[in-house]
This record gives structure tokens, C-alpha cells and sequence, in this order.
């Protein structure tokens, strides 16, 4: 059966499990959380970003096998595993966790995340919308309150920000249809993820992309 | 027809009496009233308070007023709950009105959203009629309405007219003739004893052999502890329904669960969408 921009439950849970696997690999730092009864869960990872003026620096927080590291010891890490960082008077740094949930009314996943400064603070909504990159901000600013805002996470019941899933639809139909004539075995997750995540700060490394190539390329 | 009509009133002019006071805590330049209003089940918190928020605000400084927020017996209220479900979940067993407890600082950032504006609740209560509609019809109604429909479902729930909401909202409580039912009912079950806010699950309005679920059905594939006499689990459920005698959102405790003898065609749910 041809999928097209839906997925089933368990379809999400095979792709995610695939996801993390590749992540694993790489020191990626992405994880499966299961909910406190079992019953479903979802993908998380934190990562710490640098605000510096305009410039945003990215520390990648390798985590082999911990949730996240406190900043000094993040800073230590051998300078291959992390940009270079430039410091500035005004520069901040924020704590971002990202979550993707699967919604079983759009059967599709959703990108939830929370971000906070190192002292506990959050980010606005505003500070979220002021915060999308520039390629992204026209489609923001002709309907903000359709594309990112705060609602409760249906799991943990806590304040997240969303991505909504009705807009990433739209996007998500014409990649998926060629990815799928150049590559059948692509995993669902890693092209949602590299479509949505860089419009709140998530980027995926290639190597995504190339393992699912690469499990193709073996399997012939 | 007309018992449908009824219902449907029933629901939408639902109101709680309320009692609001200001926190002890918070600074004022002289003794705060207590503010009374009745409140409407179907709304939310921060778009029927105004008059509250103004009423406090004349005996507190500007400088110690930051954004709003309510609280009952500690806990925190959440703003984008209806009304109707907050004091089902919460307060039902208490006697009326319900104290409710205002607060303008040290706002609970883990526990609550923020509602910077009225944007905030349109855009919260348009989402959940989005999304009751992908689960109805594959979204497919709500997609194809008119920017001028949607922001006629919110000016009636905003300005509490039931005719101008209903003359929208009606399109979306139909499905083909052909088919029994909606794709899948949306329904939401809420328990205060989880860290999980609610149920929600796909779930279909007629079964394989035809036969139109019932409310029972839902509970026993869905919730399951809901039917246990020692489970204390409190259950509340937004559905539209058919039997005559049953008149607006119902909170079924684990006794009227098991012992109910009545069948609830389960036909429409979530009153806005």
C-alpha cells in the first residue's frame, strides 16, 4: 500500500525506533521516552544553543546515554565534537528539548519543544516567533497563530510549544511522493524531521539521509 | 428533531456560579471585594473575566499587576480547559458557588499556558475544532469553510450567541447519508489521577457488524478502569446525546459507569467540534 503523508501508530513507532538507532550511531543524543503507563511515548532530545546577538552557534550536547550534560562539562568536550563557539558580551545560552509525538487525529507526528534559559527562565511565545529563521519567517508571519504556539503536551501534560500538524501537511505530501519514487525504503521520520525542525532550530546531520541510502544500497 | 434543539441549548447555556477572590498574597491599596458571575460551561476562563480582572485591578497598584491567572485549592486552573470540564473535574462535589482564587503574580510557568491575548484563546479553540473535524470528516469540512465561517464559529462562542455558532457548526455535525456515523468520534476523557491530561484515542461510531456503538462501548474499549467499581477514577465526557433525559456534558463517576442501564447512541461528540 502506497503511504502517502499519513502514517498508522505503529509506523511511527518502527520509523522512530530506526531514527534512534541511526542517532545512537552517531552520538546524536536522541531517545525514546515511553509514557508512565506504557502505552505509547515519543522521541526526545535536548540540545543547547548559543544566542549571540544575531548569530546563532550551535553545542552539539553528546550525551552517551545521559539525557543531557550540565553546561561546564558540554564545554570540555574535544573541540571535533562541538563548533567553534564565539563568546560575546551579550551572548545567552538556551536549553531546547525537542519532542515528536504521534497524533492520532492528524496520523501524522508532531514536533513539540520547550526552551529555557540556563536559570530556569522560558522563552516567550514572541521570543519563540522572533526566534524562527529568516527563510522561514514570511510563512510564520502570514498566520502565526496557525504554525507555532504554546499548548499543553498530551503526554506529560505540561506547557510545550507546537508546530501544528495541519500546516506541515501542506509540505509534506510532494517530498514524500519523490522521496519515495527515488528511495522506498526512506524513513518517514528523518524527512518529516529535516522538513519541520530547521523552522524551530533543529537540524538534522546528512548522515541521516545516507544510512537509509546506504540500507538500500545493501539490501540489493 | 426538536429534542436535539433542546440539548443543544441545554449545553450551550450552561452556567456555573462563581465566587472570585484575590489571593491574600497580593498587594493592594485597600480591602478587595469578593467579585460574583456566572459563568458559561462552554467558554473559557480568560475570555469571560474581564470584568473580574478590571475589578481587581482598581485596588492594586500597576506595578504589582502582571498577567491573570486562576487557582482553585491550590491547584492551578488551566485557562484552555472549558469552564464546564474544570469545574467537573475539580469542583463538583463542593457546594456552589465556586470559590475560585485570583492571582496576578508569580505565575505557575511548568503548570499553566500563557494567554498573552485574545489571539491566544482564537487560535486555541479554532485548533480543537480542527482537529475534532480531521477525526469527523479528514478535515475536510472545516478545509473547506471560509476564513468568514471560522471566525463566526468564535464570535458566537466569544460574544455567547448559540444561533450564529450553530448556523456554522451544524455543517460540521453531518455526515453522507450513506455512511452511520462520523470516521471517528473525538472524544476526550480527563482523570485528575494521571499525569497524562486525558484520553484520547481513534475510535468509530458503528461497528464491524453494523451496529451503532454506545457510550458503554467507548468506556470499556478506552478506558477500561472506568467500569471497575473499585477504580476512583472521575471521568468526564463532552458528547452530544441522543437520549432525551440526558441533558449536557456528564460526569460519570465508577458507580453510574458500571450500574447504567441506559444506551447513549453515541452520535456526535465534543460540542465545539
Amino acid at each position: 500500500m502506497e503511504e502517502d503523508e499519513f502514517i498508522g501508530e505503529k509506523t511511527f513507532q518502527r520509523h522512530c525506533a530506526e531514527f534512534i538507532k541511526h542517532s545512537q550511531q552517531i552520538g546524536d543524543s536522541w531517545e525514546w521516552r515511553p509514557s508512565k503507563d506504557c502505552s505509547d511515548g515519543y522521541m526526545c532530545k535536548i540540545h543547547f544553543q548559543i544566542k549571540n546577538g544575531s548569530v546563532m552557534s550551535h553545542l552539539g550536547a553528546s550525551t552517551h546515554g545521559q539525557t543531557c550534560l550540565p553546561m561546564e562539562e558540554a564545554f570540555e568536550l574535544p573541540l571535533d565534537d562541538c563548533e567553534v563557539i564565539e563568546t560575546a558580551a551579550a551572548s545567552e545560552v538556551i536549553k531546547y528539548e525537542y519532542h515528536v509525538l504521534y497524533s492520532c487525529s492528524y496520523q501524522v507526528p508532531v514536533l513539540y519543544f520547550r526552551a529555557s534559559f540556563l536559570d530556569g527562565r522560558p522563552l516567550t511565545l514572541k521570543d519563540i516567533w522572533e526566534g524562527v529563521h529568516e527563510c522561514y519567517k514570511t510563512r510564520l508571519l502570514q498566520g502565526p497563530w496557525d504554525t507555532i504556539t504554546q499548548q499543553e503536551h498530551p503526554i506529560l501534560g505540561q506547557p510545550f510549544f507546537v508546530l501544528h500538524p495541519c500546516k506541515t501537511n501542506e509540505f509534506m505530501t510532494p517530498v514524500l511522493k519523490n522521496s519515495q519514487k527515488i528511495n522506498k525504503n526512506v524513513n518517514y521520520i528523518t524527512s518529516w524531521l529535516s522538513i519541520v525542525g530547521p523552522v524551530v532550530g533543529l537540524n538534522l546531520p546528512l548522515s541521516y539521509a545516507k544510512a537509509t541510502s546506504q540500507d538500500e544500497r545493501n539490501v540489493d | 428533531m426538536t429534542d436535539d434543539k433542546d440539548v443543544l441549548r441545554d449545553v450551550w447555556f450552561g452556567r456555573i456560579p462563581t465566587c472570585f477572590t484575590l489571593c491574600q498574597d497580593e498587594i493592594t491599596e485597600r480591602e478587595a471585594e469578593p467579585y460574583y458571575l456566572l459563568l458559561p460551561r462552554v467558554s473559557y476562563l480568560t475570555l469571560v473575566t474581564d470584568k473580574v480582572k478590571k475589578h481587581f485591578q482598581k485596588v492594586m497598584r500597576q506595578e504589582d499587576i502582571s498577567e491573570i491567572w486562576f487557582e482553585y485549592e491550590g491547584t492551578p486552573l488551566k485557562w484552555h480547559y472549558p469552564i464546564g470540564l474544570l469545574f467537573d473535574l475539580l469542583a463538583s462535589s463542593s457546594a456552589l458557588p465556586w470559590n475560585i482564587t485570583v492571582h496576578f503574580k508569580s505565575f505557575p510557568e511548568k503548570d499553566l499556558l500563557h494567554c498573552p491575548s485574545k489571539d491566544a484563546i482564537e487560535a486555541h479553540f479554532m485548533s480543537c475544532m480542527k482537529e475534532a473535524d480531521a477525526l469527523k470528516h479528514k478535515s475536510q469540512v472545516i478545509n473547506e469553510m471560509q476564513k468568514k465561517d471560522h471566525k463566526q464559529l468564535w464570535m458566537g462562542l466569544q460574544n455567547d450567541r448559540f444561533d450564529q455558532f450553530w448556523a456554522i457548526n451544524r455543517k460540521l455535525m453531518e455526515y453522507p447519508a450513506e455512511e452511520n456515523g462520523f470516521r471517528y468520534i473525538p472524544f476526550r476523557i480527563y482523570q485528575t489521577t494521571t499525569e497524562r491530561p486525558f484520553i484520547q484515542k481513534l475510535f468509530r461510531p458503528v461497528a464491524a457488524d453494523g451496529q451503532l456503538h454506545t457510550l458503554g462501548d467507548l468506556l470499556k474499549e478506552v478506558c477500561p478502569s472506568a467500569v471497575d467499581p473499585e477504580a476512583a477514577a472521575v471521568i468526564h465526557l463532552y458528547s452530544q446525546l441522543k437520549h432525551p433525559n440526558h441533558l449536557h456534558p456528564r460526569k460519570l463517576n465508577n458507580s453510574s459507569a458500571c450500574s447504567s442501564k441506559h444506551d447513549y447512541k453515541l452520535f456526535g461528540a465534543f460540542l465545539k467540534g
